[in-house]
């Protein structure tokens, strides 16, 4: 069972990066960015694309990648930003549901169905405890969740970026008529998570089946993740991935479990939000 | 107006008659259809395309007893429904006097019945679903995965010498029984067991390390798996971060690509499949030597559902060459159940339709292997691996 846990982690490490873009996103700019992973598939798709027919090193063409999946972030945000910029949450989500699915369409299209020959930038196990593999992957994607989320509350508590940042958040229209530029911060914050979770993807994709609706589709678990801290709580967002990932890696491990495992994070976003909403009334809930 | 009616009359019965002409089909081209998976989320055009050439060919020479051909390939879309109307549209619509060198993951089980009504035969270049080999009226032309299942556990056993074979499946549909029963075969030849089954394993899943540390946990030594390409080398690069490279791969035909050769940097202690068809990466074999030339002149990637589909419609014509009288549905159907046997160098088994109740007879295949490393498939036999007979 622990194996299986830590087998997860891999796993429950990327749904913690995207989780806490999911949180910054919600609480920065008010979007629930459902084209959040498909962005960064994207950019992997591409980089796979210079390297095998372009003959571009691999390096390069992952940092291209990554550059383009923050570049597509922030072509979409500059978009939402400009005319959507009084839309409510929802109005503003529903146009990355579009984006999501035009990512997934374009990937196939020009990419087709077969497997694409990803190179691994980080492979193998990177140390065993007690007979149990913890890999690379699992290491760095880990890491970079829990220093993405520090390095957050870092920015938003202590400077003056922060400040703004949070100062747009909270009161948009009073933040605006203060002077503070909305729209340039805004793209800015879509182009910051475009890159973080174009980078996370271009970790994991190489070490699991990396077809762009699965790539894609993670956008579910991390989703459920950020549900656990409201979509406001990084550090909620970051145990959340983890456990969701561990969860489903120990689910696996028993037969007779085994088929909850895909079904979980959708168990996990009803019971968070039937948990959140006990308190209230259903006239008023609704 | 009087010297009009008749006039029209006489034209509408021209009309009709012409129209019942090319029914009975004594002079026009004969209509022969295909069903396949073209577009969706796993496509398998190459069968068709590669029938269509061999038609396109026999055409070109002057066609059947001076007719031509006329090959209709429909997409089914990946969906039931689809697949349905496809039939529909190319028997019943176009009037087709056989189904040849389909290709599609649920095809033959959505339409078995259907040919059985309308009683035409169907040659699929590639079966996959159980029911391609239990139907009287259809007989695929490849091994299909139950047969290869048993082949690749017996060459992993018998031939490797492995020990502590595991299978992971991946079941889609009613595909369970049909493994259990190809896995008891193997065991019913061989009298070993596998070690653990696993058939819980999920198509188009993500992250594949659980089960992988699942199976390591129970000291499988070899796993076999029914595979599509995304997930076995998802299901490799678990093994790989794990640090599992001791692992031997018995897998099916459905990974035998260039593609998935190309995308598999640890293959742990080798990959081994056996071929349905004599391998097409074999660039020097005198048995695939017409089929490259063929789909190298028609730019059709070679792979091994074109391979099914050129041996689908050679065959076929074969049999229509072989014909006296008049081609229509029924003499077709007649002439295919009452058919030699026929035998080439690209299979280890003759094919014949007959009359049989159900279709599963090509029992052999090439085996082949993947090597860490190497990103190419290499022989690794000098003749077919055959399912003995009982």
């Amino acid at each position: 069972m622990l194996q299986g846990a830590l087998a997860g982690l891999a796993a429950g490490g990327l749904y913690a990066v995207l989780a806490v873009c999911l949180t910054l996103m919600s609480r920065l700019v008010r979007v629930v960015n459902f084209a959040q992973s498909a962005t960064g598939m994207f950019g992997c798709y591409v980089a796979v694309f210079l390297a095998v027919h372009l003959g571009f090193p691999e390096w390069l063409a992952t940092l291209a990648g990554i550059v383009l999946g923050g570049a597509l972030s922030a072509v979409l945000g500059w978009i939402v930003s400009t005319w959507l910029a009084e839309a409510d949450t929802g109005t503003r989500s529903a146009v990355t549901v579009a984006v999501l699915l035009l990512l997934i369409s374009l990937a196939f299209i020009l990419f087709g169905n077969k497997p694409q020959p990803f190179h691994p930038l980080l492979a193998g196990p990177a140390f065993t405890v007690g007979g149990v593999v913890v890999s690379q992957v699992t290491v760095v994607t880990v890491a970079l969740a829990v220093l993405v989320a520090l390095g957050c509350r870092a920015v938003l508590a202590r400077t003056s970026l922060g400040v703004r940042l949070r100062a747009l958040s909270e009161r948009p229209t009073t933040a605006e008529l203060l002077g503070i530029p909305a729209r340039p911060l805004s793209v800015g914050v879509w182009t910051a998570t475009g890159v973080i979770a174009t980078l996370a993807v271009s970790i994991v994709a190489p070490s699991q089946s990396n077809d762009p609706t699965s790539l894609a589709m993670l956008v579910v678990p991390a989703a459920a993740a950020a549900l656990l801290g409201g979509f406001r709580r990084l550090d909620l967002a970051v145990a959340g991935g983890l456990v969701l990932g561990m969860a489903q890696g120990a689910v696996a491990q028993a037969d007779k479990l085994s088929v909850l495992r895909y079904f979980l994070p959708f168990l996990v976003i009803v019971a968070l939000l039937l948990w959140t909403q006990r308190k209230e009334v259903w006239d008023a809930a609704r | 107006m009087r010297k009009v009616l008749p006039t029209l009359a006489a034209a509408v019965l021209l009309a009709t008659a012409g129209c019942a002409g090319s029914d009975a089909g004594s002079s026009g081209p004969i209509v022969v259809g295909s069903v396949n998976a073209l577009s969706g989320a796993a496509t398998f055009p190459e069968s068709s395309q590669a029938a269509k050439a061999v038609f396109d060919a026999a055409n070109a020479a002057g066609g059947v007893n001076g007719r031509k051909i006329e090959y209709k390939a429909i997409d089914d879309k990946g969906d039931p429904a689809a697949a349905a109307a496809a039939a529909r549209e190319v028997v019943g619509g176009d009037s087709a006097v056989a189904l040849v060198g389909s290709s599609s993951l649920i095809e033959c089980e959505i339409n078995e019945k259907y040919y059985e009504q309308q009683k035409i035969l169907s040659m699929p270049g590639i079966g996959v679903d159980p029911a391609c080999f239990s139907s009287p009226n259809i007989a695929p032309v490849n091994v299909g995965p139950f047969h290869d299942m048993t082949l690749t556990l017996l060459y992993g056993t018998e031939v490797l010498k492995l020990d502590d074979v595991c299978a992971l499946l991946e079941i889609a549909g009613n595909t369970l029984p049909a493994y259990q029963a190809a896995i008891g075969e193997w065991t019913k030849i061989t009298g070993k067991k596998l070690k653990y089954v696993d058939s819980t394993v999920p198509y188009g899943g993500s992250d594949y390390t659980p089960y992988i540390v699942k199976a390591r946990a129970a000291g499988c030594k070899a796993i076999t798996v029914n595979p599509v390409e995304p997930d076995s080398i998802g299901q490799l690069k678990a093994a790989q971060a794990q640090g599992w490279t001791d692992v031997t791969w018995l897998l099916l035909t459905s990974v035998y690509s260039e593609n998935y050769a190309k995308a598999i940097s640890n293959a742990g202690a080798g990959v081994y499949v056996p071929a349905e068809f004599y391998p097409f990466t074999d660039a020097t074999a005198a048995a695939n030597q017409e089929w490259r030339d063929l789909m190298a002149k028609n730019k059709i990637p070679l792979t091994s559902f074109s391979q099914g589909g050129y041996l689908a419609a050679k065959y076929f014509l074969a049999v229509l060459r072989g014909m006296k009288g008049d081609i229509t549905r029924e003499t077709v159907t007649k002439a295919l159940r009452e058919m030699k046997p026929i035998s080439d160098p690209m299979v280890g088994t003759p094919y014949v339709f007959g009359p049989a109740q159900a279709h599963h007879d090509n029992t052999a295949g090439w085996p082949i292997k993947l090597a860490t490393g190497t990103n190419k498939w290499e022989l690794s036999a000098r003749d077919w691996l055959r399912i003995p007979k009982p």
